[in-house]
């Protein structure tokens, strides 16, 4: 096989994974209406500083929960199978990529959950959903590396989030900052070198996450 | 000599504390007051210098209000109250040189044994006859003295606490270069599986964490005395406590693995990982908003008038010192590491 039929092919695994175990996806969209009826409920109404940072931090939490399963969730004989077949950087793609969908999916639904519930405040709705599309890829990146870290240890779920959270930061800072830009709090007409930086950020994170984890996965 | 470079870090370290603290500061004006004029009255203020001593050579004392760069009266008396305190007079003339209703002018004294001090912002002058004319704001500033002997410039706001350009600056250098020696090490385990070098990696990475965790302190002690508190929840001061955190993660991280092998191999890969974000989080993020730190948020960094050649004698020595000192106890820690990891062997094989 080459590097891309397995990577397909990897992908393609993980879609049928999550259909057949449906409460996990569903499990992470009921987490995310949930906390924004939180949110909304503890707010009444939201203001706009709120909307940005809450949306931001709901977003973190469930793609925390929804990618830490990712290597978790690995039984150790079926990783044992993927060793021997698979090249190791078609099997941290394949991750980053399905969990990319994933986190997309889960950001316009908390975009949906929260124009319905909270109202929505975005002016430049463009650059929203660029920002979503960013934050995603970077959320993903970082917490699927982290999470074949995490995965390696018993109490992995402490881990995850004290290996991740602060990595993030850089991130999540960057992303509050430029859609604070996209609802119009702040006008900012150099936000091109704030998506520059972010796109760095991917860039450079996921370089690291190739280079590093064929010394990772084989115990 | 195979040592040279620890005696070189011990050398440089005792050179920087003796002459950091030691060298004095240039004299320069501390407060003023009253801070309030209007346009052609007789204006008596209160002058109070730091290490100045008026009263030394009361003759040669010479003074002006200057406003903006062009224009400045020169004082028509000048009283010296005690080594530290000076009246000085000034005739304001009935008319600003400027449009503005209001003009902040500096206060500058000049002597021959102190050299020249200057208090910017001094006095708000008010135009209470409206008339604009440079008539009366003559630029007399001239024939200045420097202060002659070996000091360090007098600032204000930050005074003596300019001292901490040695200590808490090259803190921060020594903790990154400690840290990339801690990743190049971790790297090298990876290539060679070598315990050797993950003991290394581990050991430097310590220092450079308290190397960090001292950056924060001696930042938070500087800046109860600049900015008025320990910590003002600045973007600098919170993404350097981040940057602890992903290495406290680390030793966390190490810790919880039971297997020596697999700790020091996914502590080296995170160890690699969490280097690559040390700079998003020290010099990419604090330039997006506002800081209140020297080269973030538009203000100005180590350079220009702060940072004189007297004080670059003393700072690029603490830099290399604090390096070399943090590297010495990196190798020290590693030394038990290694012993340790020995008669741990010995033991098993017994």
């Amino acid at each position: 096989m080459n590097f891309s039929t397995q990577i397909f092919h990897l992908i393609k695994k993980e879609f049928i994974l999550e259909w057949r175990q449906r409460y996990a996806l569903s499990g992470i969209l009921l987490y995310v209406l949930a906390t924004v009826f939180i949110v909304y409920s503890s707010f009444v109404r939201v203001p706009d500083t709120a909307w940005n940072s809450t949306f931001w931090i709901i977003i973190l939490f469930a793609s925390v929960n929804a990618i830490a399963k990712s290597f978790i969730g690995e039984s150790g004989n079926r990783t044992l199978y993927y060793y021997s077949l698979m090249n190791p950087y078609a099997v941290i793609l394949s991750k980053m990529i399905y969990n990319t969908l994933l986190l997309l999916i889960l950001c316009l639904l908390c975009y949906a959950a929260f124009s319905f519930i909270a109202g929505n405040p975005v002016q430049n709705t463009g650059l929203f959903y660029l920002i979503l599309f960013l934050g995603g890829t970077g959320f993903s990146i970082t917490f699927t590396f982290i999470s074949a870290i995490a995965a390696k240890s018993k109490n992995n779920a402490t881990l995850m989030a004290i290996l991740s959270f602060p990595i993030i930061i850089p991130i999540l800072m960057t992303l509050i900052n430029l859609s604070a830009n996209a609802l119009g709090m702040i006008k900012n007409t150099a936000y091109t070198n704030d998506i520059l930086i972010l796109i760095a950020i991917d860039l450079i994170l996921v370089g690291m996450a190739l280079i590093l984890f064929p010394f990772l996965w084989r115990d | 000599m195979k040592h040279w470079w620890k005696i070189l870090g011990i050398f440089l370290m005792i050179y920087s504390i003796v002459a950091g603290i030691g060298i004095p500061l240039k004299p320069g004006i501390y407060d003023a007051s009253p801070s309030k004029a209007n346009t052609g009255e007789q204006f008596t203020m209160n002058a109070v210098g730091y290490l100045t001593q008026f009263d030394k050579t009361p003759d040669d004392l010479r003074a002006w209000l200057k406003v903006g760069n062009d224009f400045a009266i020169a004082a028509n008396s000048i009283g010296v109250k005690n080594e530290s305190t000076l009246n000085v007079s000034f005739q304001i003339p009935n008319n600003l040189p400027t449009k503005d209703r209001v003009v902040d002018a500096s206060l500058i004294i000049d002597s021959k044994k102190n050299g020249y001090a200057i208090f910017p912002s001094a006095v708000f002058i008010t135009n209470t006859t409206q008339q604009t004319s440079p008539e009366g704001w003559n630029n007399s500033i001239a024939d200045m003295h420097e202060f002659k002997s070996m000091a360090f410039p007098y600032r204000n706001i930050l005074q003596e606490t300019i001292r901490n350009l040695f200590y808490h600056v090259p803190l921060w250098f020594g903790m990154m270069i400690i840290f990339l020696i801690s990743a190049i090490n971790s790297g090298r385990f990876l290539m060679t599986k070598n315990q050797k070098f993950d003991h290394k990696a581990s050991a430097y990475a310590s220092v450079g964490t308290l190397f960090g965790i001292l950056g924060l302190v001696t930042g938070a002690i500087w800046a109860k005395h600049t900015w008025g508190a320990y910590w003002s929840w600045d973007i600098k001061q919170n993404m350097s406590a981040i940057a602890m955190l992903v290495y406290l993660a680390y030793f966390v991280l190490r810790n919880s693995f039971e297997e020596s092998e697999q700790s020091a191999r996914i502590g080296a890969v995170y160890n690699i990982f969490a280097f690559v974000t040390l700079p998003m989080l020290l010099f990419v993020i604090p330039r997006l908003t506002d800081s209140l730190h020297p080269g973030n948020g538009g203000n100005p960094g180590f350079g220009g008038e702060d940072l004189d050649n007297n004080m670059r004698m003393v700072f690029y020595p603490a830099i290399i010192g604090f390096t070399l000192f943090g590297a010495w106890m990196a190798t020290i820690l590693y030394r038990i590491e290694d012993v340790k990891q020995r008669i741990e062997d010995r033991a098993f094989y017994e």
